[in-house]
């Protein structure tokens, strides 16, 4: 292990972590809200939505998520005159919107049915209470169904978003320089692969970290309900 | 219709049709899968001992190993392995005085770079069975006298591994998943071979959307057939749902 | 009782006309017509599959008919046809009827995730659209009034069941309700905590409350209410002033009722 090697190493793959980030959160945003909409759809819509809800869930988890990049970038580009004459091929032959797609298609996937589950969780109680007293659609979504149903997903959909950043390493195959993209050049021009996989391993375990603290965080603020409720300091005096 | 057809005969078995090499890819995958999901379950069955062991250092690799495997993109873990893995065999060879590039064995390295991410999983899901094992019906193990063997492999074992198959389900599919990874390699899996097909016919997106089908295929089945061992183990036993 | 105007006692608070509903096959309600008129408090008694809970529910359209008219202070509820059964007509005019009926729900449904305090404001804030501040004054009063004043920003999980339902009793308060509808409110409850939700009902009762209550407690049922009505099989069979059903049941089946449950 050569120190000075590491800090290169180091140096070179810190580079790519903006992209890594940007193809995260980007997807993750988009994923997110779309995974919303196929929940949302699945919950109110009819046989038909649900059944295409199913399907969609059923291709994007039951394949490997290169695949999916793959068919993207390459299987789309089959049809580069049609897109050029729509206009979509500017955006399309491009390996970062390729991969942003494919992320975002991908996460909604598993968005939707972890969604799905927090709104399971809502219990009909809960939604009466509402009702009985006046509330109706979107005023009892937004206060009563969302924030209990947010608040069930958050464990599940923080791990989702942990996954995403490990599903970024993929865009490298394509040509984009993220930090596995980067360690990989470093690995086959040196071979030194065991020293730039512990760096970048390191890289992957502290972003992991960070996400894993903040969420923990947010979970604690989001649940003091499901805590047993703080004793005030004064109260446990042991001097009677 | 036209476009049908010309698709059929360029997957199908006739005379150009690359039928025949998707599916044998397609047995390649799940080869490679089942060799490193086995070789994951060792690994697991390993790393959740060491979790569950009185000794905090064993403990402690335990964690290190669920939290870093788990926490790290694969693909890192096959570079590793696969470049690391041919300079360790580079330098080997050289001890015999043969120069050049020696690539490891693509279905070993495939199939370790799996089982090493998928024992991490596995270790967890089996930890989590092992916690969630009622201890009265160890006990009563014990109070008829069972000795330590006899109890793990006819009380202990069953138990686990009830509680388990929906978890080792889950990491299943992920193995499938990942065989895909492993085309960095060279290993004509069925990713590869689309990509080779792909490449030869210069139609893509054809190859790409037929190998979705094919993984969409094995999941199904793979679904299927847990869902029908879960029902089995879970005979006698009341489920919430 | 306070006394009431004349013209107060002409329209009734609530109006049920010849309630009907079924469930598929099964009809639940076969033509129910009541009516409460203001500080009434009616008990509503009967066992279990009478109807007594669906009636109930029906008030507030948590349960829809299959035929009749609800009305609220003389305003009936407009319903039209949907498939083979009704559906309410008009959702402005149910979200605004139920903002003015209380409902007390057997298993309180706080929301788990506000404290009492927000629960309690929740609806005046968002549904009546009141200003915060006096809705956060008026809840204030409403949980000192139930005995609640000192556990305002704690979350429902942290209480006893016997809190939890005073809580829900000050939640229907706090939108000023014209009626209170009370679904079976101590059933749930551990018997020594029974008692400090009978006390905050009773004390609405006094203060001249419409009240409708369904409910297995024959005291309460017998002291507090000004009337008593006995469901059976979906049905009223008897109904009357309290010291008339209870001392002198007439129907059979109200006798065999009282006699399983010992006032």
């Amino acid at each position: 292990m050569d120190p000075i090697f590491m800090w290169e190493t180091f140096k070179v793959l810190l580079g790519g972590l903006p992209l890594t980030l940007n193809l995260a959160a980007t997807s993750v945003l988009i994923g997110g809200v779309l995974g919303l909409l196929l929940a949302l759809g699945a919950l109110a819509g009819g046989r038909p939505a649900r059944a295409f809800v199913a399907a969609y869930v059923f291709v994007f988890r039951g394949s490997p998520l290169l695949v999916q990049i793959f068919l993207i970038y390459y299987g789309l580009g089959q049809f580069r005159p049609a897109l050029q004459a729509m206009g979509l091929w500017g955006i399309l032959r491009e390996p970062y919107w390729c991969a942003i797609i494919a992320l975002s298609l991908n996460t909604a996937a598993y968005s939707s049915e972890i969604l799905r589950g927090g709104f399971r969780a809502v219990t009909i109680q809960q939604i009466e209470a509402g009702r009985a007293c006046g509330m109706s659609g979107l005023l009892l979504m937004r206060r009563i169904v969302m924030p209990i149903a947010l608040r069930h997903a958050l464990p599940a959909y923080g791990n989702e978003i942990i996954l995403m950043v490990k599903a970024t390493a993929l865009a490298s195959i394509i040509t984009l320089m993220e930090v596995t993209g980067l360690a990989g050049k470093l690995i086959a021009e040196t071979f030194r692969a065991v020293e730039v996989f512990v760096v970048a391993g390191a890289i992957y375990l502290s972003l992991n970290f960070a996400l894993s603290w903040a969420l923990s965080r947010l979970e604690h603020r989001l649940t003091p309900h499901l805590r047993p409720r703080p004793v005030p300091f004064a109260k446990v005096s042991p001097h009677a | 219709m036209e476009a049908l057809r010309a698709y059929l005969a360029l997957v199908g078995f006739g005379e150009n049709g690359w039928g025949k090499a998707l599916l044998t890819a397609t047995a390649m995958t799940c080869a490679v899968a089942v060799a490193g999901f086995l070789t994951g379950s060792i690994i697991g069955t390993l790393v959740a001992w060491a979790k569950l062991s009185r000794s905090p250092l064993l403990r402690g690799f335990g964690t290190t190993y669920t939290t870093v495997l788990r926490g790290i993109p694969d693909l890192l873990v096959i570079y590793l392995l696969y470049f690391g893995g041919s300079a360790a065999l580079g330098t080997v060879a050289g001890f015999f005085s043969s120069d050049g590039f020696i690539g490891m064995p693509a279905f070993v390295t495939g199939m370790l770079a799996i089982g090493i991410v998928s024992g991490a999983y596995q270790a967890e899901v089996l930890r989590g069975a092992f916690l969630a094992t009622p201890r009265g019906e160890i006990e009563a193990a014990k109070a008829v006298g069972m000795r330590a063997g006899t109890m793990l492999r006819r009380i202990v074992a069953p138990l686990v591994l009830r509680l388990a198959l929906p978890g080792l389900g889950n990491t299943w599919q992920l193995v499938l998943k990942e065989t895909a990874l492993i085309s960095v390699t060279g290993l004509v899996e069925l990713l590869r071979q689309s990509q080779i097909a792909a490449g030869s016919t210069r139609r893509p997106f054809e190859f790409y959307f037929t190998a979705i089908l094919l993984y969409l295929a094995i999941t199904w089945v793979s679904t299927l057939l847990f869902r029908r061992a879960e029902d089995r183990t879970m005979r006698g036993l009341r489920r919430a749902a | 009782m306070p006394e009431s105007s004349p013209a107060e006692d002409a329209v009734p608070v609530v109006a049920l006309d010849n309630l009907h509903k079924s469930y598929g096959g099964l009809e639940v309600l076969k033509g129910i017509s009541l009516s409460a008129k203001q500080g009434e408090v009616v008990s509503i008694l009967g066992s279990s599959g009478s109807g007594k809970s669906t009636m109930l529910r029906c008030i507030n359209m948590l349960e829809v008919p299959s035929g009749g008219t609800v009305s609220i202070a003389g305003e009936p509820i407009a319903m039209r046809r949907r498939g083979t059964g009704l559906e309410p007509a008009d959702k402005r005019q149910l979200s605004r009827m139920r903002s003015e009926v209380g409902m007390v729900f057997q298993s309180f449904n706080l929301w788990s995730h506000m404290t009492i305090l927000e629960n309690v404001i929740e609806a005046p804030v968002h549904v009546q659209r009141r200003p915060r501040a006096e809705c956060i004054e008026e809840a204030r009063a409403l949980l000192a009034r139930v005995g609640l004043a000192d556990k305002h920003d704690h979350y429902p999980g942290h209480l006893s069941g016997g809190q939890q339902q005073r809580a829900a009793i000050a939640r229907a308060l706090a939108q000023r309700p014209k009626v209170m509808l009370f679904d079976e409110p101590t059933s749930a409850l551990d018997p020594e905590l029974v008692g400090e939700v009978l006390r905050v009902m009773r004390s609405l009762a006094e203060e001249g409350r419409t009240m409708l209550v369904v409910t297995h407690e024959m005291a309460f049922a017998r002291d507090v209410s000004s009337r008593v009505v006995f469901l059976h099989q979906g049905c009223i069979e008897e109904e009357g002033c309290p010291q008339e059903v209870f001392a002198r049941p007439a129907s059979q089946r109200l006798k065999q009722f009282l006699s399983g449950h010992q006032a």
